[in-house]
């Protein structure tokens, strides 16, 4: 969403942090897998309360084990906005006859809001965004190049791939520079042409040739220089960035998995 | 000495690009999806299938296996590393769709790359994301209407989004990209 | 140490999949430890293709059919795997972003001796090592972004030394960058070749720089056969004319030296850098007969009397009549979250030809596009004929200036050839016979149909300036035409500008290359981290030595070599290769 074009250094490392931020010293495993059971269950929840508790554990959690930035506090403001607008949105769109509870809240004309849209629209904002906060626990604390490396390390993906990855994460901002020049070469180009939404948009599909021609040919090149520099010459590679799967690892899933199990259990039916 | 690579470097890094470029089209997908949701979250599905893009161009420009899933896979990493709260939902859409479109062309062996295959798996695609993003936004509280509109669309979106991959393939290819043979 | 070669090419043939000709069509030669080799060809004579084939990426990586042998130490490059080859042959390309992999200049370097599964003390110990002889140590904890153009392709030269590899390929390892990169890349290769340990094959367009530190010249011709190895001094001292027509470019200096020889100057043997030119001239008594002018201005076209040059050209532009065409003020310009432009203004006469030169970076880029109208400058603070380039709309602009982009992919909208001509002049009753025209003088009419991807790089650059000219735009703004180009595509290029030129079109030009400016600008504009730092003729910018230098630029050769000449004072000063006293009138047309 909108952090999304904050400008990052990819490859950055993680700013030394306070022991009590342990989220930074967990493997991006460990961040992914521990709060995944929960994520999946959320889905076929349809209470209030249930994503309630999620939110707030979620929250807690990154509260207390990441570093505060101001990326992190956007985020954190964020979730419950949106949760809010897409409850509202849901709500409109919920037909009042499947509900329970039809009280009626507003009426426009012909169109009632129900107390009981309203409520599952309610529900709907809040499953979403206790996914997103979940979400936020893996997100927000871990590195690209340390998840690939533990894609590599853990999960024996091929590091070829691993490290595709890495040098592809190079790539964004130099397409992104070339797709606004050739945005802007296309309109230049344009003058005396169509003009209006319809236009842009076929300008638009006219800039996606040329941008993925050059990102090929850029790849290419890539991958002879990393050819030449012994890419792949071994099934595996030394590693100077050891991302290991420690015990603070194993007891942190098992910690997040037994609190959602707990969460749930209090919580069932979970409004089915 | 060297172990046997399957996949080159090149087609490692062709499909990274691929699924970059793709991303960074598809950045405007990414911006609409919270309004989509709270205004119309029947044509969700729809957007959604923009999705399928990085693997159809891939299978379309190199034909090969895997090239498919590896796009989507390395998208998901770049895109992870760029916006890391959505790393986990990054790497399940492309495994998903990657691993669909996949299957399918190894269901015809790599050797059919006509365009009614490629449909194929857009349908499944949209037919899975229906039943998945359905269960998400609790899609039974919806009126009827609402609910065919929502599955046609999310059905719709991938099969058109496949269209237009498709389309871009057969532009690069007439650009004289991906028309040397691959090495390995 | 027995003398063995290192490097054994012996009728090297390559074609590409995909390609009818071989390129290159039997090259030979070898390459002893520590010696310097300088490969030369012209344009597709396939030097890129023969270095590729030096560590086995072609046929290994690249499809190709490959005849004859290329041997590494003993080894079979076709055969051996890569990575194995990796360790004995280095390599640098051109592009130094297209060989960046990791985040920080250490682990940049420490990436190709990761790949051989080296201890990490050996790996640290020769990331250390290599990165201190390019003097890069102390940034190394830097992302390699934040390098200058000459920073990153010395990273470059580092991760090749890493590897340990004794030979060293370089594919024009400076063609995208600065004067001062240029510079600081030939220092740190200088450095290692000094201490004697590696071979160095090298492949570059722009030999003035490189001559200095060359031992061999290993040439193809056109079709890609060795014609000629041997000394570099003796193979471009005694075979210069026959390599000129093979369109090899030779050093400024020794293009000057071939002139005034024809002039009656007695220079033998033949100069290849400033310094020996100079030399040269100094110790050369006067030709017996006085030398005739020089028959041709180029650049200018318009008749000038015989005069020194310097001051031909400062007279040339300010006499350029009324208002100004192109009016720059205050303009101050944001990209992301930097101000890459500082309060910046400027004018441009019709008529003028006016060069923006600065170091990579400087925002040359970003005030050509402003003048253009590209990516909307603020209001008011820059005008075109009277009129703010804002309001006007789209088509106004369009018909009033021709801007060529960086790169000419970016440009193309249209499937064909023509199409891509036709495009610019939608509804236009005779567009089909200007676009006929352009397609001749061209040279395109045969690829007309053709998809403009598929041109080559001297042909798309063509392809790009001819849809910015058919419009009939009085202004044309170019970016770096000259990039990615050899030297006589740029030539030719200039050429064809100056004629525009000499008929009354308006010609910005921004360029790396000074004895390019020099040639042909009237006036040149130097940016310095988004300041104009100087604005004035060409010949005074040029005389300023420290400002050149303080903003990343350097003297164009010949202007390097003439300077404060004392022997000869009809030389003194004289900055173009066209300002040379011409020789007999037969041989004074030869292209310079
Ligand atoms: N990857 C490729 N696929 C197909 N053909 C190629 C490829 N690379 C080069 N060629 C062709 O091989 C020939 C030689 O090209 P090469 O790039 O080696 O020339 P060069 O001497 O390096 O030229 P320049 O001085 O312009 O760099 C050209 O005709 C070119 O079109
Ligand atoms: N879209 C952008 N976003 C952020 N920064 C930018 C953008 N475009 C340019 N810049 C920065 O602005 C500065 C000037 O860029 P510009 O391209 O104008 O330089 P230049 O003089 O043309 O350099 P070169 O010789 O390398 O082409 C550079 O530091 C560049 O990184
Ligand atoms: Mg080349
Ligand atoms: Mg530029």
């Amino acid at each position: 969403m909108s952090t999304a074009s904050l400008p990052l250094d990819p490859y950055a490392d993680a700013p030394g942090a306070s022991p009590v931020r342990f989220l930074h010293r967990l493997n991006p495993l460990a961040k992914l897998l521990g709060p995944a059971p929960a994520m999946v269950v959320l889905v076929f929840v349809r209470d209030v309360a249930t994503p309630v508790a999620f939110l707030v554990l979620a929250y807690a959690i990154v509260l207390v084990g990441a570093r505060m930035t101001a990326r992190l506090a956007s985020m954190l403001v964020l979730i419950p906005v949106l949760a809010a607008a897409m409850g509202l949105g849901f709500a409109l769109w919920t037909d009042p006859a499947h509900v329970a509870d039809t009280v009626p809240l507003l009426r426009l004309g012909d169109w009632t809001l129900s107390r009981g849209a309203l409520w599952t629209g309610i529900a709907t904002g809040l499953r979403l965004a206790a996914i997103i906060a979940l979400a936020l626990i893996a997100g927000i604390t871990t590195t690209g190049p340390d998840l690939a490396r533990s894609l590599v390390q853990q999960l024996r993906v091929p590091y070829r791939i691993g490290y595709t990855a890495i040098a592809a994460f190079r790539f964004v901002p130099r397409f992104r520079r070339e797709l606004e020049i050739i945005r802007q070469a296309h309109r230049v180009r344009a003058a005396g042409h169509l003009r209006g939404p319809i236009a842009a948009v076929g300008r638009s599909v006219g800039s996606v040739v040329p941008l993925l021609a050059g990102a090929i040919r850029h790849a290419e090149r890539v991958a002879l220089a990393m050819d030449a520099r012994a890419f792949g010459a071994y099934p595996d590679r030394t590693e100077r960035h050891p991302v290991p799967f420690r015990t603070r690892d194993t007891v942190f899933v098992i910690l997040l998995s037994a609190a959602s199990a707990v969460l749930f259990w209090v919580f069932f039916p979970w409004g089915l | 000495m060297p172990a046997p690579a399957a996949l080159s470097t090149r087609v490692l890094l062709v499909c990274a690009a691929i699924g970059v470029a793709s991303g960074i089209l598809g950045a405007v997908a990414g911006w609409i999806t919270p309004g989509v949701i709270i205004l119309a979250p029947i044509v969700y599905g729809f957007v959604l299938g923009a999705h399928v893009i990085p693997g159809i161009i891939a299978q379309e420009t190199l034909r090969m296996p895997w090239v498919a899933l590896l796009a989507h896979v390395l998208a998901a990493l770049v895109a992870s590393a760029m916006a890391p709260q959505w790393a986990g939902r990054f790497l399940g859409t492309a495994l998903l769709f990657g691993g669909i479109q996949e299957l399918v062309a190894a269901v015809t062996r790599y050797r059919v790359w006509r365009a009614w295959r490629f449909f194929i798996s857009a349908v499944v695609i949209g037919v899975l994301v229906a039943v998945v993003v359905g269960l998400v936004v609790n899609l039974t509280a919806l009126p009827l209407w609402a609910q065919i509109a929502y599955l046609v669309c999310a059905v719709l979106g991938p099969v058109a989004w496949t269209g237009i991959g498709l389309a871009v393939g057969a532009a690069l290819r007439q650009a004289g990209v991906g028309r040397r043979a691959i090495p390995r | 140490m027995v003398d063995t070669p290192l490097l054994r090419v012996h009728d090297l043939a390559v074609r590409h999949d995909g390609e009818e000709l071989f390129t290159p069509a039997g090259a030979s030669f070898q390459v002893r430890r520590g010696e310097v080799v300088l490969l030369l060809g012209p344009s597709g004579s396939g030097k890129s293709t023969l270095a590729l084939a030096l560590n086995g990426l072609i046929p290994q990586a690249v499809p190709a059919e490959v005849q004859g042998s290329v041997s590494v130490m003993g080894l079979d490059a076709a055969s051996t795997p890569v990575a194995q080859l990796s360790t004995r042959v280095g390599m640098v390309f051109q592009d130094p972003d297209a060989q960046l992999v990791t985040g920080t200049v250490l682990d940049e370097v420490a990436f190709g001796p990761e790949n051989l599964r080296l201890p990490v003390a050996e790996v640290l110990g020769r990331t250390e090592t290599a990165l201190r002889r390019v003097g890069l140590w102390d940034r190394r904890a830097e992302n390699p972004d934040a390098l200058s153009g000459g920073g990153r392709q010395r990273l470059a030269i580092a991760a090749a030394l890493a590897l340990g590899s004794p030979v060293l390929v370089l594919d024009e390892p400076t063609a995208n960058l600065d004067p001062q990169g240029v510079e600081e890349v030939y220092a740190a290769l200088a450095d290692i070749v000094a201490s004697g340990d590696r071979a160095v094959v090298l492949v570059e367009h722009n030999l003035d720089q490189a001559v200095g530190f060359v031992d061999r010249v290993v040439v193809l011709d056109a079709a890609g056969r060795t014609i000629a190895d041997g000394p570099a001094g003796d193979i471009l001292r005694t075979r210069a004319a026959e390599l000129q027509e093979l369109g090899v470019w030779l050093p400024t200096s020794t293009l000057a030296a071939l002139k005034l020889r024809r002039a009656g100057y007695p220079l033998d043997p033949l100069p290849l850098t400033p310094a020996e030119l100079r030399a040269a001239l100094e110790a050369a008594p006067a030709p017996a007969a006085p030398a005739p002018a020089a028959a041709e201005r180029r650049g200018f076209g318009r008749a000038e009397d015989v005069a020194p040059a310097a001051a031909l050209v400062s007279a040339a532009s300010p006499r350029l009549g009324g208002a100004p065409l192109i009016a720059v003020r205050g303009l101050t310009l944001r990209r992301g979250r930097a101000e890459v432009l500082h309060d910046v203004s400027l004018d441009v006469r019709a008529g003028e030809f006016v060069a923006i030169v600065g170091a990579n970076g400087a925002g040359k880029t970003s005030l050509l596009h402003a003048i253009a109208g590209i990516g909307r400058p603020p209001r008011g603070t820059v005008r075109i004929g009277g009129d703010d380039i804002t309001r006007l709309r789209p088509a106004e602009i369009a018909s009033r200036i021709g801007f060529v982009f960086q790169n000419p992919e970016h440009q193309f909208v249209a499937h064909t050839v023509r199409d891509e001509l036709a495009y610019g002049l939608a509804h236009a009753p005779d567009a089909d016979a200007r676009v006929a025209d352009i397609l001749d003088r061209f040279g395109l009419a045969a690829r007309a149909d053709v998809h403009p991807f598929l041109l080559s790089g001297g042909q798309k650059r063509r392809l790009s300036v001819g849809t910015a000219l058919i419009a009939g735009a009085p202004v044309l703004a170019l970016d770096e035409p000259t990039f990615g180009q050899d030297r006589a595509r740029a030539d030719e290029l200039l050429e064809l500008l100056a004629a525009l030129n000499a008929d009354g079109t308006t010609v910005l030009v921004v360029t790396h290359d000074m004895q390019l400016v020099t040639e042909y600008a009237m006036r040149t504009i130097v940016l310095a981290e988004g300041r104009v730092v100087a604005d004035a003729p060409t010949a005074d910018v040029f005389a300023d030595g420290d400002l050149v230098a303080a903003a990343g630029l350097r003297v164009p050769p010949l202007c390097d070599a003439l300077r404060g000449l004392t022997r000869h004072p009809e030389l003194e000063g004289i900055a173009r290769l066209a300002e040379l006293p011409a020789g007999p009138p037969s041989a004074a047309g030869a292209p310079a």
